[in-house]
């Protein structure tokens, strides 16, 4: 038997099937259309463009053409033949004009039945982030091998076969947005056109069905995929999706940040709103590092209590604290000591603790990962150089491997891919009449839309910047009867690079994707 | 004297943003913030049939956008023009009275009607 550690909390609508007869007006289904990318060979492209991450940049000569090439992996004893497609498409407007060529990756198997074989889009986040980490680190059929938490693995990291590939399950196209990857806006638009929460996600959702279209998929079974940011554009993109009349099945949103406006970091200094999402995520930190006395060998266990603990307890003392600086009883701090490890005066100055605060006190002359944290700098040391180990650690690995991949797809450019680009600086994050986005009502909107949509949030237990609990939190206001589910493993932001938690995931995602594409 | 400190801070404070990492998510401009904490006291994290209100004003937008003519009602040819497909692709439920055009109101009673249904189920 094992142990799986994992928070489970799922509550599936049953989907009334006369209902789904009364309204099965989505489009018929070719079943005849088998996806034929097989048999050729191999194809090489070398584009001329020079993308630009620029604001203001705007390109006037798009193609259309692409790198293609062939591979096999054999998952669960079974072989999978598959082509690689990389390239760019024309995202079009809904007067057919030009918006932006956005450039992506597809895996896509082959001779499978369009009418059935699901397709999946994945979007990292930033924004101004690339989807080279969720393409290079998590479910494609080749993955980059890190070790972490372990700081040990050298560069470049191991490129190595994924068993734990999603390509058994469903095709899958990475996507990078507009000024990220080699993804730039058609003159006479800008990048900066498409630097918002609806602009991004609006001609996001023009790329996915430029996508379809072009590759005979519009009835295929269609899944979004987000992570960090991606978590607040896909909701956004999968409502203009259904409103457009394309239906999706299912949204795995990974590291979530559903609510800006809840997340009592992700502003920076000290926080205005309680930080009682994040305490469960503290104490994951403190166990792992054994300075937690309170917690015990059974994780799970200890963070049902850290749960409880912080909504009923600390939550209305962070609100009191932050009000006028009302600090509770010594047996509240005390209780957090022992939940977290954290000294009891760093509790006295900060009741409402941000991450920043937690990750630099936590323990003696040490930097905690932002996105990991079990990864740990000594300061001044060369992995402290930017203030985040798990980042500093892995993300120059990611960098070279998606500059080598690409002219190995076929495709070949001049210009440097951009892992991230200055977007955030300029980005319009007002949506739904909010300054600061949230997307709880675009899921609700989404949902109203097409109530057979399933939605899974997975994350990492350790993850320092969209800690789960706190996802928890937002997806509550869905209400009880939502058709979503929570999985939470070992592991930070990008939790896939977690060797024991990914065959987990790939598990739980295999599990959704059966059950979001056999309900209807 | 008091400027010119001012203007050092300033360019220091400038050279630390350009130097630190991108974090995804990444900190909204401090100006953003503000303007959101001054909203947030004021309007709350939606629940219940606030949130259903904030959902059903997304789709009011959507409506609107396609509403070119500003007529208050689409047809299905232009529902699906303007980029609500979802309509046209219910448009003979939704359009009860056989009217050949629906209002917002009648896509709003056509999801509580099927709301309903779905929940007796």
């Amino acid at each position: 038997m094992v142990t799986i550690r994992s928070v489970l909390r799922s509550a599936r609508l049953a989907a009334p099937a006369a209902l789904l007869a009364v309204v099965a007006a989505c489009g018929g289904s070719d079943d005849n259309n088998n996806i034929d990318n097989s048999g050729g060979g191999n194809t090489s492209f070398v584009d001329g463009n020079h993308y630009s991450a620029a604001a203001g940049a705007s390109l006037t000569t798009p193609n259309e053409a692409t790198g293609v090439t062939h591979g096999s992996l054999t998952l669960g004893g079974t072989a999978v033949a598959y082509t690689t497609t990389a390239g760019h498409l024309t995202a079009l407007d809904g007067n057919q004009a030009a918006e932006a060529s956005i450039f992506y990756v597809a895996y896509t198997a082959d001779g499978a039945s369009a009418a059935t074989r699901p397709v999946t889009f994945f979007f990292n986040g930033g924004p101004g982030s690339a989807t080279a980490w969720l393409h290079l680190g998590s479910f494609a059929p080749k993955r980059l091998s890190t070790g972490i938490p372990s700081t040990t693995q050298g560069t470049p990291f191991p490129y190595v076969d994924n068993t734990e590939s999603l390509i058994d399950t469903s095709d899958l196209v990475f996507v990078d947005a507009v000024g990220t990857g080699l993804s730039q806006a058609i003159a006479p638009h800008t990048n900066q056109d498409f630097w918002g929460v609806d602009q991004d996600a609006a001609v996001l959702r023009d790329f996915i069905a430029r996508w379809l279209t072009v590759n005979g998929r519009t009835a295929s079974p269609l899944f979004v995929f987000g992570e960090s940011y991606g978590t607040t554009r896909v909701p956004v993109l999968v409502r203009l999706l259904e409103t457009a009349g394309q239906r999706v099945h299912g949204v795995v949103e990974l590291s979530s940040i559903v609510d800006y406006n809840s997340n009592c970091s992700v502003n920076g200094g000290k926080p205005t709103v309680n930080c009682a999402g994040f305490l469960p995520s503290y104490a994951a930190v403190g166990d792992w590092w054994h300075v937690a006395s309170g917690g015990t060998s059974d994780l799970d266990a200890d963070l049902a209590a850290v749960r409880s603990y912080a909504d009923a307890t600390y939550k209305p003392d962070a609100d009191a604290w932050l009000a006028d600086g009302t600090l509770p009883p010594a047996s509240h701090i005390s209780a957090l000591v022992a939940f977290t490890g954290l000294g009891a005066s760093t509790w006295q100055q900060q009741f409402d603790m941000d991450f920043d605060t937690f990750r630099h006190r936590l323990i003696a002359n040490t930097t905690l990962g932002v996105y990991d944290g079990r990864m740990s700098a000594l300061l001044g040391t060369p992995l402290d150089a930017d203030d985040d180990p798990s980042n500093t650690f892995v993300a120059p690995g990611f960098q070279s491997e998606i500059r080598t991949l690409l002219p190995q797809l076929g495709y070949t450019n001049p210009t440097t891919y951009v892992m991230s680009s200055n977007a955030i600086a300029t980005w319009d994050f007002s949506h739904g009449g909010r300054a600061l986005p949230d997307v709880v009502p675009d899921l609700s909107a989404a949902l109203a839309l097409d109530p057979q949509i399933k939605i899974l949030f997975l994350g990492g237990e350790h993850d320092l910047i969209t800690p789960f609990h706190q996802t928890e939190l937002d997806v509550a206001r869905l209400g009880a009867g939502a058709p979503v589910a929570l999985h939470f493993h070992p592991g930070g932001h990008m939790t896939y690079l977690d060797d024991g938690s990914r065959p987990l995931m790939k598990a739980e995602l295999a599990a959704f994707y059966a059950s979001a594409t056999g309900a209807r | 004297m008091r400027t010119a400190l001012l203007v050092c801070l300033l360019a220091l404070a400038a050279t630390t943003v350009a130097a630190a990492p991108l974090r995804d998510p990444a900190q909204p401009p401090s100006a953003v913030q503000r303007a959101a904490q001054a909203q947030n006291r004021v309007h709350p994290a939606s629940v219940g049939a606030t949130l259903d209100a904030e959902a059903l004003a997304h789709l009011r937008a959507s409506f609107d956008a396609a509403d070119t003519a500003h007529r208050g009602t689409l047809s299905r040819a232009e529902a699906q023009a303007g980029g609500f497909g979802w309509i046209a692709n219910h448009f003979d439920a939704i359009d009860t009275a056989r009217a050949g055009r629906v209002s917002f109101d009648d896509v709003r009673r056509y999801l509580k009607s099927r709301d309903a249904s779905a929940t007796t189920h």
